[in-house]
Formats: structure tokens, C-alpha cells, sequence
């Protein structure tokens, strides 16, 4: 449904895309994950229409993006990170406004905004100005007002900043739905969980080049990631410590703490367990880190503050 | 573009605060200068001539204000993210600026015009014996300004930026051309200077309907309103390019 190639963009005098390639199956939600200044926003930018690359080949459902954009156009709804609604005019009236740029009858359209209201749980008030939106009732009609045209391909670029708890479930309930229909869904979001529970396949980009892309437990598995064992000690002294260390090289302290790292969590607890109680060790709590998408995005991105 | 411009006269007659700068301040304006220099010749060819000034020139200025708006409300829409949603939709981008402009001299025209009616109801200014060259005098008025907004809000960031802008731009334009004091009473340099304005060509072409009284065919009118169209053919002109070159950049 989606296929980039040797994706390039510089602005002035930054290389913002250095060439990045993938392809996006009809029905995938594929997550597009990178620290700010990435090149996420310039990838979903390009691919929305809005920035022309210098390099590389798009092809949306099937249409050549560079040479037809406005086709493309046709087959895209954008989720905007900006609630881009017109507070003073009534929710209804924006999507009828937003849903009025593309060729849908009248009647059809009137009947796309009640079902899309009722999906999102806003039908009643429905006539009420967006004004008078909570937060997260504006994000639904945000993310409601991208799909009237029924589009094949849906682009969210972090649809759920800022919002309360209740209408991040259903935001995820409606992205899961819509996915279960066929819609192809590009998803940005800072929020790793986020893209645990929504997409397929999860895209890694950082410095203009897409660093590991996958599937979740293709991701566990490509790098050389390790699990850790985090055990609290009431009586670790510095010898104790030089003692487990002899044995056990990926090891870090911290205050009463001990990190053991390993590859092989189920064969190894047993033996750190065993090592500390052979040299007197009392152990308070024992915490088992598994690898997650926020340990994997942070290993291969680094920790560094990104303020760009 | 009709949606784009549907939208715009909702939000409009939605917003009272709108409705007070576009139609009750000009009309208190009108009002307080009509009663300070409508009654102050000695005959009532002075009278009319200050109340001619007086409409002609408010309205024009406060319609520079109005327009000026406009312009700002295409920054909050690329601030809101709004601008960016609708280059994504497969509407022309130069139709953003088009259903603008309509939408300026929709608004321009119903100003103009209910400036007019409430200085024929309260001070007797009789333009409905002139009707054809009021409405022609209207109409090349809204389109000359229509373009200005766009212009003042491809120079600036934000709406607030507009507003200074405008502010300065508008005042400077209208002491000029002679919106404020007469013309007949600055320099001659500042005569000369006033045909850059709107609203000089604006005042004297109201001048010559209603003091004058010269045809709608006669040349001397229809100067003014060549005038008018030139400079609004000018303005939109900018306004295509630079609202390409400036607005619509979004990265």
C-alpha cells in the first residue's frame, strides 16, 4: 500500500532524510518511532504531500506520489498533531466542512458524520461548539474529521498528546477497528506503549536514516539486547559487590542496588540468586526488567536529550 | 473553494467581535466625525462635501482594518495547523487564497454598503440617486483591498504581528490619502504621495458622484475606478506570490 525508496530531503543546509526505505502492507499499522528532530514529521510531511523530497521514489495505493499528488491526495486522511478545528464553529459544522473538500454527496457526508460521531462517542453533542471540547473530545474530532473521505491510508501524527485516559481507549479502540477493516495506518507517537498495543511493524528513525524496523519481537530479537535482574540488597557493602563482580562482568551498582544484565534471564536468575546468598547477601526485592520497546528505542537512540 | 468560503462567513456571523470592529466601530466613527465635521461649512455644499469626506474616508479606512483581519486569520489557520490539514485535501492551494479574496470583498462590500445606508438614514447622504456609481465606486473599493490582507500577513509570523502592522500601514496609508484631514488642506507633497493609497482614489471618486456629480461614463470617474482596479490587480498579484512563497511554506 505504501512503498518509500532512497527517501532524501535536506532543508537548506540539513540532510533531514538521508535515504530511507520501506514498504507498508494494506492493513498495517506500521509505527514510525524516533527521538524529536528524527525525521519522522518530514517523512509523514512527504508523504501527505506536503513537502516535496530531493531523492527517492513514493508510490501511495498505487499512485506515483511525485508526478500525482493530487490522486494521492484522494487516498490519504491526515491526522494532524494540531488540533486543526475551528473552535467557533460547531463540531458538526467542521466535519462538514472538512468532509465538503472531498467529492462525497451531501447526503452520504451527513451520514459519514453521524456514524463517525457515534463512533466516537460524540453524537450528542454533536451541535455543541468545539469550543465547549474538552482535550480529548477535541482529539476525537480531530481524528474523526480525517476519515470521512474514507481513506485507504490514515497518517497519525501523535493523536493522543495530552489527553485523559478514557478517550486514549478509544482512540486505540477506533485505530484497531479501523485497522481490522483494512485501513493502512502510519502512526507517530512518543508514548512506546502506544505502539506496543497499535502496530504491526514498528519503524526506528533516527538521524535521517531508518536505524531498525520490525516487528516487536523481531526487534527483541535482531540486536544484542539484554534483559536485567535488579536486586536490592540491606546489607551490600563494597566487598560484597567486588565479590559478585569477579563472577558476573555486566554488572552495575547503584547505591544498595545491583543491575545484572544478561541474554539468558530464565538459565541465570538461579545462579545470581545462589551467588548472593552463598556471600551473606540479604535480598529485599527482586525486580526482573524484560525487553520492551521502550528499552529497545533507547538502546538504539541512545539517552542523550534531543531538544531540537 | 465555495466551502472555504462558506466557512469563513460562518465563523464570521458566528463571532460578535467581528461583528462590532467590521460594522459597529465604523459606524461609531462615522458618527462622531459626521457630527464634528458634517455640520462645520458655512453652506450646505461644505456640509455635504465634509460628510462625503467623512464616509468615503472612515469607510475605507476601517475597511483596510477589516481586510487586515482577514489576512491574520490565514496565519491562525497555519499556526492551528489548520493550513497544513487543507494542502493535504485535494483542493487547488491557490484556492485557499481565492476563496480569501471572495471572502474579503464579500465582507468589504456589505461594510461599504451598510456605511452607506446608515449615512442615507441618519445624515441624509442620498446615494440612492447615484446608485449604478456607488456600487461600481463599492465594488472596485473591496476588490482594491481585498489583496491587502494577504500581502500585511505574508510579511508577518503571527496575527498579533498583523495587527501591528496594519495599524501602522492602515494609518499611514489613510493620513495620506486623505482619510483623516482633507487633502486640500496638507502639502503638496503629500498630495502628490496620496495616489499610492486606496483611499485617496476611494474619497475622490465618492467626491466626484456626490460633489461633483459626474456620470458613471464620464472619464474622470472612471479614472478613479481604473485606478482602483490597478491597484487591486497589483495587490492580488502580491498576494499570489508572495502567499505561495511565504504562507504556504510549512517546513
Amino acid at each position: 500500500m505504501i512503498d518509500v525508496l532512497n527517501l532524501k530531503k535536506t532543508f537548506d543546509t540539513i540532510e533531514a532524510l538521508k535515504g530511507i526505505s520501506f514498504n507498508i502492507a494494506q492493513g498495517e499499522c506500521y509505527g514510525l518511532l524516533g527521538p524529536n528532530g528524527a525525521g519522522k514529521t518530514t517523512t509523514i510531511s512527504i508523504m501527505s504531500t506536503l513537502v516535496e523530497p530531493n531523492e527517492g521514489e513514493i508510490n501511495i495505493a498505487g499512485i506515483d506520489l511525485r508526478t500525482n499528488p493530487q490522486e494521492c491526495k484522494k487516498n490519504i486522511g491526515v491526522v494532524t498533531q494540531e488540533l486543526a478545528l475551528y473552535n467557533e464553529l460547531s463540531a458538526y459544522d467542521n466535519l462538514l466542512f472538512w468532509g465538503g473538500l472531498y467529492d462525497v454527496p451531501k447526503p452520504e457526508l451527513i451520514a459519514r458524520i453521524d456514524q463517525t460521531m457515534k463512533l466516537f462517542g460524540l453524537f450528542d453533542r454533536k451541535n455543541d461548539k468545539v469550543k465547549t471540547y474538552s482535550g480529548g473530545m477535541k482529539r476525537r474530532i480531530n481524528i474523526a474529521s480525517a476519515l470521512l473521505n474514507k481513506p485507504k491510508i490514515l497518517f497519525m501524527d501523535e493523536p493522543t498528546v495530552g489527553i485523559d485516559p478514557q478517550s486514549r481507549n478509544l482512540i486505540f479502540e477506533v485505530v484497531e477497528k479501523l485497522r481490522k477493516e483494512g485501513m493502512t495506518i502510519v502512526y507517530t507517537t512518543h508514548y512506546m506503549e502506544e505502539a506496543e498495543r497499535l502496530c504491526d511493524r514498528i519503524g526506528i528513525i533516527d538521524n535521517g536514516k531508518i536505524i531498525a524496523q520490525g516487528t516487536l519481537n523481531e526487534l527483541k530479537t535482531s540486536g544484542s539486547m539484554k534483559e536485567s535482574v535488579v536486586i536490592s540488597f540491606t546489607n551490600l557493602t563494597d566487598a560484597h559487590h567486588s565479590s559478585i563482580a569477579n563472577d558476573w562482568k555486566d554488572l552495575l551498582r547503584f547505591d544498595d542496588t545491583l543491575h545484572f544484565y544478561t541474554m539468558d534471564i530464565q538459565g541465570d536468575l538461579s545462579k545470581i540468586i545462589m551467588k548472593c546468598s552463598n556471600i551473606g547477601l540479604d535480598i529485599s526485592k527482586i525486580d526482573i526488567k524484560k525487553i520492551n520497546l521502550e528499552t529497545i528505542f533507547l538502546s538504539l537512540t541512545g539517552k542523550k536529550l534531543r531538544d531540537t | 473553494m465555495i466551502q472555504l468560503i462558506k466557512k469563513d462567513l460562518k465563523l464570521f456571523f458566528g463571532n460578535k467581535q467581528d461583528w462590532i470592529l467590521t460594522f459597529i466601530l465604523p459606524i461609531i466613527f462615522i458618527t462622531l466625525f459626521s457630527f464634528v465635521f458634517g455640520k462645520m461649512g458655512g453652506t450646505d455644499e461644505d456640509n455635504l462635501g465634509g460628510l462625503v469626506h467623512v464616509v468615503a474616508g472612515t469607510s475605507v479606512m476601517m475597511l483596510l482594518f477589516s481586510v487586515a483581519g482577514i489576512g491574520g486569520s490565514l496565519l491562525d489557520e497555519k499556526q492551528d495547523g489548520m493550513l497544513k490539514k487543507l494542502l493535504c485535501s485535494p483542493i487547488n492551494p491557490r484556492h485557499i487564497l481565492y476563496g480569501k479574496l471572495v471572502y474579503a470583498n464579500i465582507i468589504s462590500i456589505v461594510q461599504l454598503i451598510i456605511m452607506f445606508v446608515y449615512a442615507w438614514l441618519f445624515f441624509g447622504l442620498d446615494f440612492i440617486e447615484h446608485l449604478p456609481s456607488v456600487m461600481l465606486m463599492i465594488l472596485v473599493i473591496a476588490y482594491a483591498c481585498s489583496g491587502f490582507g494577504v500581502v500585511l500577513a505574508s510579511f508577518a509570523k503571527s496575527r498579533k504581528q498583523v495587527q501591528g502592522y496594519s495599524t501602522i500601514v492602515v494609518l499611514v496609508m489613510s493620513s495620506v490619502g486623505g482619510s483623516m484631514v482633507p487633502l486640500f488642506m496638507m502639502p503638496e507633497i503629500m498630495q502628490k504621495l496620496a495616489v499610492v493609497s486606496v483611499n485617496y482614489w476611494g474619497i475622490q471618486g465618492f467626491y466626484d458622484i456626490f460633489l461633483n456629480l459626474l456620470p458613471i461614463t464620464d472619464i474622470t470617474f472612471l479614472s478613479k475606478v481604473f485606478a482602483l482596479i490597478g491597484i487591486g490587480t497589483f495587490l492580488n498579484l502580491v498576494a499570489l506570490r508572495m502567499f505561495k512563497r511565504n504562507i504556504l511554506k510549512m517546513a
